[in-house]
């Protein structure tokens, strides 16, 4: 395919992605007021800055629920995301681990996590007269495992890019045309996804793993990256061109040093590489239901 | 699950390593003189060894270098002992 006809694609994808930000614009105007659930990830960010494009910073609060499970580094792209675009955010503590329903990490622990979350925000949108509260759920999640889902729905929470057909894709071409920074960062769900369902959530395993993920992305590590909990032993996940590279002998000594430095004892590499839900496959949950990480 | 036999249907590929269980996640621990699995072509066949044996992941132990293996490690091979069967 020519190098023009690939450009008149994007051009198409690109005006495709901007009538739904169109409608988007409308739906937030529709409504008068938000608050954002704001996670500093790929949807909620981008969610955020057109909230405050169609309201103006007056009409919006962003806000961040910070926990054990929710990584620092997260918590500064969202900071970063805020204080470039003008939105205005308010952090909040949440606890999540303290519920022992979802200490316990079953197959639906999104769900109590949700509800904990939702269960702090929502107060705050009727003590100060926002109108809706949103989450950045896009239609491309609406077909993964997604206990957390039906938190939202509990609570009234809306999601507008899942309503208006939004994809993943979508979200990127829009934060990318806007220049939010997120708009090619990866997926990035919380720190408990990397814990085998049935394996208790600890603030200790969260720590280690979030040192672990830090020590690998320091030794240049791009893209998709897990560092999964199964005791001692840590899985790494990497994304395929980055598998390649670090399954090569002389780079192998690095991977292990970085990881058990954060702790553990015993590092393998996964030989398929990143998967999402990749522990729902492990655990048997079935596919194409509820969190996916 | 066996790891047992996914152990031997690897080293049939040539890959030459003791295979640990964790659930459904065999890990292959490599043999003394190590293992080189950076080609695609043998991992898809290893790969698609898993599900016969009745596993869904298979991933690869670093070890640490000799000196520190002759230390002592967690892992089930250098410590010589037998890895754990169900």
């Amino acid at each position: 395919m020519s190098h023009a006809a690939l450009t008149d694609i994007a051009d198409d994808l690109l005006d495709a992605a901007l009538e739904k930000e169109r409608r988007l614009m409308d739906w937030f105007r529709a409504r008068g007021s938000a608050l954002v659930g704001f996670s500093g990830g790929v949807d909620s960010a981008y969610l955020a800055c057109a909230a405050v494009e169609a309201l103006g910073g007056d009409r919006v609060l962003a806000v961040i629920g910070r926990s054990a499970s929710y990584p620092a580094e997260q918590w500064a792209r969202a900071r970063e995301v805020a204080d470039a675009f003008g939105v205005p955010v308010l952090e909040v503590d949440t606890d999540e681990l303290n519920d022992p329903r979802y200490a316990a990490n079953p197959t639906n622990r999104c769900y109590f996590c949700k509800t904990e979350l939702w269960s702090v925000l929502a107060p705050i949108a009727a003590e100060r007269g926002l109108a809706v509260v949103v989450d950045g759920t896009n239609a491309d999640d609406l077909g993964d495992y997604r206990p957390g889902a039906r938190a939202a729905k509990e609570r009234e929470v809306a999601s507008p890019l899942a309503e208006l057909g939004f994809t993943k894709d979508d979200v990127r071409r829009l934060s990318r045309a806007r220049g939010i920074p997120t708009w090619s960062q990866p997926s990035s769900p919380c720190l408990s996804s990397r814990i085998p369902y049935g394996t208790s959530v600890t603030a200790d395993r969260l720590r280690e793993i979030e040192a672990a993920e830090r020590a690998v992305r320091a030794l240049g590590v791009r893209g998709d990256l897990r560092v999964r909990h199964h005791g001692p032993l840590a899985r790494v996940e990497l994304g395929e061109a980055e598998l390649e590279a670090w399954l090569a002998p002389a780079r192998q000594e690095a991977l292990r040093d970085a990881v058990t430095s954060a702790g553990f004892t015993r590092v393998a590499l996964d030989l398929r590489g990143f998967r999402s839900g990749s522990l729902n496959v492990l655990g048997g949950v079935a596919a194409a239901a509820e969190g996916t990480a | 699950m066996s790891a047992e036999s996914l152990e031997a249907a690897l080293r049939a590929e040539g890959i030459d390593c003791v295979v640990e269980e964790r659930e459904r996640l065999a890990v292959i621990v490599p043999g003394p003189r190590g293992l080189d699995l950076s080609s695609v072509e043998l991992r898809r066949r290893a790969l698609a060894l898993l599900p016969a044996h009745g596993f869904t992941h298979l991933a690869l132990e670093l070890l640490p270098p000799p000196p520190e293996r002759a230390a002592g490690t967690d892992s089930a091979a250098e410590r010589g002992a037998p890895l754990p069967r169900p």
